[in-house]
């Protein structure tokens, strides 16, 4: 039971990491393979607060949203004067600059690699309620993100994707967009990371790296691009399916290397046969 | 200071030469098929740990053992080439497409690798490398042999390119693919060329890595996102003069960053390749 709420707990952690992935690389069409960076600055951000400095464990929450909407919005800002495939390699960059930072800057608790001991409160202590919070924050992120695309604002973003041009013919300036949905993006995510430091009660450098970020995209490639049920879904079915490799009564040395080649297959299968994901709107063009 | 900076200066040129085989290879790919093969450091892994294989496990000889490593390597390359990337672009799949698909294969492969080695370094050689002494600077013999490899490798590679006629054809399609087909390159043919050249050469760095310093399974990885941004440096257009200066500049840099500050490497490595994309996304040379 205990292992069942921790399992819920991280299911609707990973769904506001892929909706806010969904809403940049499905919606928009920016092809962000570093999305991990901001889960860590968010993670980061609250741990350090909340265990260095002893801040309230709900505002340290909101800063790594801040934090990371920041870190964002700062990296977009050189990214956008590039294109195409290079943005893709530049965003992966990004991870990488990222995960030397958390690992040479970044605090840690005398003796191990990362940080530990969050000063949890009352809702957050135990698992039960800690699972129906998270859930709560998740539902709330998932409806907010069905506004946001059902929205002028959504419409907005496709056009961003589908016609920059005819947008900007409207008088309207598709940077503008990419810069709102890539920041919006970056709150989500380092919400998230927040509350997964709060669901592992472990954060170390290792969390994000290229890994995470690769994890990320199987979620919304097999989920569908453009699609806000897809993001769930995809996040559901992944680690539903994840766990269930454990009962197979493998060495447990092994599962590591099966789950990783798992998504390696997932991601040729889904290339080759079904580029739209499950329940996707769009697919990886070009 | 003088001798450590000159052996600083040997080691990166070491280090260059791996760089440019598996960035030459990778660039080659990139330049004529438009394909993001994130899998070719896969193939340089596989080259590793079959020399590993053979050589340390096995007790093969090592020119033997060698040789098998980079006729593995040519043979995978051109497998993932027919398995992975043919039935991609047959459903009509693009660039993201393919470098999606790409990396699922190289997730596979190193999955597999990771459950074998359990992630631990494989050394190939059985000895100790030989230590010349010059004055005050001691430098390593394997560097020459390194240095003196990828040379006569660069200087086949020129020959081929620009003295035979599947060459030519190769050089066709980096300039206009279709125009290429249309005056009747088997494109097909010159693919195949392509995928076992450019593999072969990684082999032969994955050979020359795990005799020097060792593999584990995530130096596929690495080494490929190293080989890119040498790529990147030097600028796509130009295949062979690109990548030599690409991967004699980051060589360099490398060797120079670990010396003075070695838990920056990564960080320096890809700070450059964003500021670089920003700046002159052709590259130095292109």
């Amino acid at each position: 039971m205990e292992h069942l709420l921790y399992l819920g707990t991280l299911i609707a952690v990973w769904v506001i990491v892929a909706l806010a992935a969904n809403l940049v690389i499905g919606y928009t069409g920016m092809m962000a393979m570093g999305q991990a960076a901001y889960l860590g600055v968010g993670a980061y951000v609250t741990a350090t607060l909340n265990i260095l400095l002893g801040v309230n464990f709900y505002f340290a929450l909101l800063l790594g949203a801040v934090a990371g909407a920041l870190a964002a919005a700062i990296t977009l800002l050189p990214l956008r004067r590039i294109g195409g495939f290079y943005f893709a390699l530049a965003t992966l960059g990004v991870n990488f600059v990222f995960f030397d930072i958390f690992h040479n800057l970044a605090p840690r608790v005398e003796g191990s690699e990362g940080l530990y001991g969050l000063q949890l409160p009352g809702l957050f202590a135990s698992s039960g309620p800690r699972f129906a919070a998270t859930l709560a924050i998740g539902v709330l992120c998932v409806l907010l993100c069905q506004r946001v695309v059902a929205s002028p604002l959504g419409r907005a973003l496709r056009a961003t994707r589908d016609r920059p041009d005819a947008l900007a013919a409207l008088g309207k300036d598709p940077r503008r967009y990419q810069m709102v949905v890539w920041t919006f993006a970056g709150a989500l995510t380092g919400l998230a990371g927040g509350l997964y430091a709060a669901t592992l009660f472990y954060i170390d450098p290792t969390l994000f790296t290229l890994d995470a970020s690769i994890l990320i995209l199987v979620y919304i490639g097999v989920g569908g691009l453009a699609s806000t049920a897809g993001s769930v879904l995809g996040v559901i079915l992944l680690i539903a399916f994840n766990e269930s490799l454990r009962f197979i009564g493998l060495p447990s040395q092994f599962v590591g290397p099966l789950q990783q080649a798992m998504y390696g297959l997932l991601l040729i299968g889904l290339m080759i046969f079904r580029r739209r994901g499950l329940m996707g709107e769009y697919d990886f063009r070009e | 200071m003088l001798a450590s900076l000159l052996q600083v200066f040997s080691t990166g040129l070491g280090l260059a030469g791996y760089y440019a085989l598996v960035a030459v290879g990778f660039a080659l790919i990139f330049a004529t098929l438009r394909i993001f093969h994130v899998a070719h450091g896969t193939v340089f892994i596989i080259s590793g740990y079959t020399f590993f294989g053979l050589h340390r496990l096995l007790g093969f000889d090592v020119f033997l053992s060698a040789a098998a490593g980079v006729a593995s390597a040519a043979l995978a390359g051109l497998a993932i080439d027919k398995i992975v990337y043919g039935p991609v672009l047959r459903r009509g799949g693009g660039m993201f497409g393919l470098f999606i698909a790409s990396l699922g294969a190289a997730l596979i492969v190193e999955a597999g690798f990771l459950a074998w080695t359990k992630g631990v370094v494989s050394v190939a050689r059985t000895g100790m490398l030989d230590i010349f002494v010059v004055g005050d600077v001691a430098l390593r013999g394997l560097d020459f042999g390194i240095f003196a490899l990828v040379a006569a490798a660069f200087g086949a590679l020129y020959l081929w390119l620009h003295r035979t006629n599947t060459g030519l054809e190769v050089r066709g399609l980096t300039d206009n693919a279709d125009l290429a087909a249309v005056v009747g390159v088997d494109v097909r043919r010159t693919r195949n060329s392509i995928f076992l050249v450019a593999s072969a050469l990684a082999g032969l760095a994955g050979v020359l890595t795990a005799y020097d310093t060792g593999l584990v399974p995530s130096s596929g990885f690495k080494t490929l996102f190293i080989g890119v941004v040498a790529v990147i440096l030097g600028g796509v257009r130009n295949i062979l003069l690109g990548t030599i200066v690409g991967a004699a500049c980051l060589g360099l840099l490398t060797a120079f960053a670990g010396f003075f500050f070695p838990e920056w490497i990564t960080f320096t490595i890809f700070l450059i390749m964003i500021v670089l994309i920003i700046v002159r996304p052709q590259g130095i040379l292109g």
